[in-house]
């Protein structure tokens, strides 16, 4: 199963992919800060003069609203495409780390998209896969956040 | 040290310290309602989160909190440092060992280094459960909050 995952993203690497995550919601913004468990007025309370939206609000967020089709879903319950190459394969998945770069602020009422791309693929061991991923989250007027994720594979 | 603010909020048990000199903390003990009210509104539906014989099937002792709630740990103890006027331009971590539902997870911030010019800081970042062990390291830059100097 990991030859064939390693396989597929060796051959996805530098191909760009672009998904909306739709409009940026104060609301929405705000139950991310509190589920986060945050209580600053500022992150929780969109009616507060300094309400900003939480700077991990949108690199957390998986999917947009109304969220995914059934038919999206591994049966681990992770997204089919979350993780480049893993696609119908029997394997398990965990988080290996990510950087974060604010380049921009996330403003109530932006239009966002991600794109992304593989950036490496490593077979750290026989029984282990690390894929890199690229993500740019960008609104109307710009980018706004950019992100190095990586995956383990196993 | 200083300590310049402290925050706590009413579900999750979560705190964050900010101090003007080497050192920032922020704490967190996620519980399983935190999860399940994270994993919601992040639309996170992997198992390893909620299902605990299924967490075991893959290997780990229960379910584990997800990656992007250390983030918001890490980045909330960048934060503390930057101040309130302040903002956080990055943060970096590794995932080294899972934490858990009644984990008392502890972030601590010591500073690396300060740009003389810009007057950004490097933060190195370690996120500790409640029994030692190391889940996150990292890092982070901030631009601090300069109305505190």
């Amino acid at each position: 199963m990991l030859d064939v995952a390693e396989e597929r993203a060796q051959a996805a690497m530098g191909r760009w992919e672009a998904r909306s995550l739709g409009v940026v919601r104060a609301e929405a913004a705000a139950e991310f800060a509190r589920a986060a468990g945050d209580s600053a007025p500022a992150l929780v309370d969109p009616a507060d003069p300094a309400f900003v939206v939480h700077p991990m609000y949108l690199v957390s967020l998986l999917r947009p609203e109304p969220g995914a089709e059934p038919g999206e879903l591994r049966p681990d319950g992770m997204y089919r495409d979350e993780v480049p190459g893993t696609d119908g394969l029997d394997v398990r998945l965990m988080a290996g780390g990510q950087a974060v770069r604010w380049v921009g602020e996330v403003r109530v009422g932006d239009r966002v998209e991600v794109r992304r791309a593989v950036t490496a693929v490593d077979r750290k061991r026989p029984d282990l896969l690390l894929i890199t991923v690229e993500k740019t989250y960008a609104a109307e007027r710009g980018p706004l956040i950019e992100v190095t994720e990586r995956f383990i594979v196993r | 040290m200083t300590e310049a603010a402290t925050t706590e909020a009413a579900t999750g048990a979560v705190t964050a310290k900010a101090v003007t000199a080497e050192a920032a903390t922020a704490e967190l003990v996620p519980d399983e309602v935190m999860l399940l009210r994270f994993g919601a509104v992040t639309r996170n539906t992997h198992r390893i989160h909620y299902d605990t014989a299924f967490a075991r099937s893959e290997g780990l002792a229960g379910p584990v909190v997800m990656a992007q709630l250390h983030g918001c740990l890490l980045h909330r103890a960048a934060a503390a440092h930057a101040g309130p006027a302040g903002r956080v331009r990055e943060v970096s971590w590794q995932n080294r060992a899972p934490a858990h539902p009644g984990d008392r997870l502890t972030v601590t911030s010591t500073v690396r280094d300060t740009d003389p010019v810009s007057g950004e800081i490097t933060l190195d970042l370690v996120e500790h459960r409640t029994d030692g062990a190391v889940c996150c390291r990292g890092h982070a830059v901030v631009v601090p909050d300069r109305t505190r100097d």
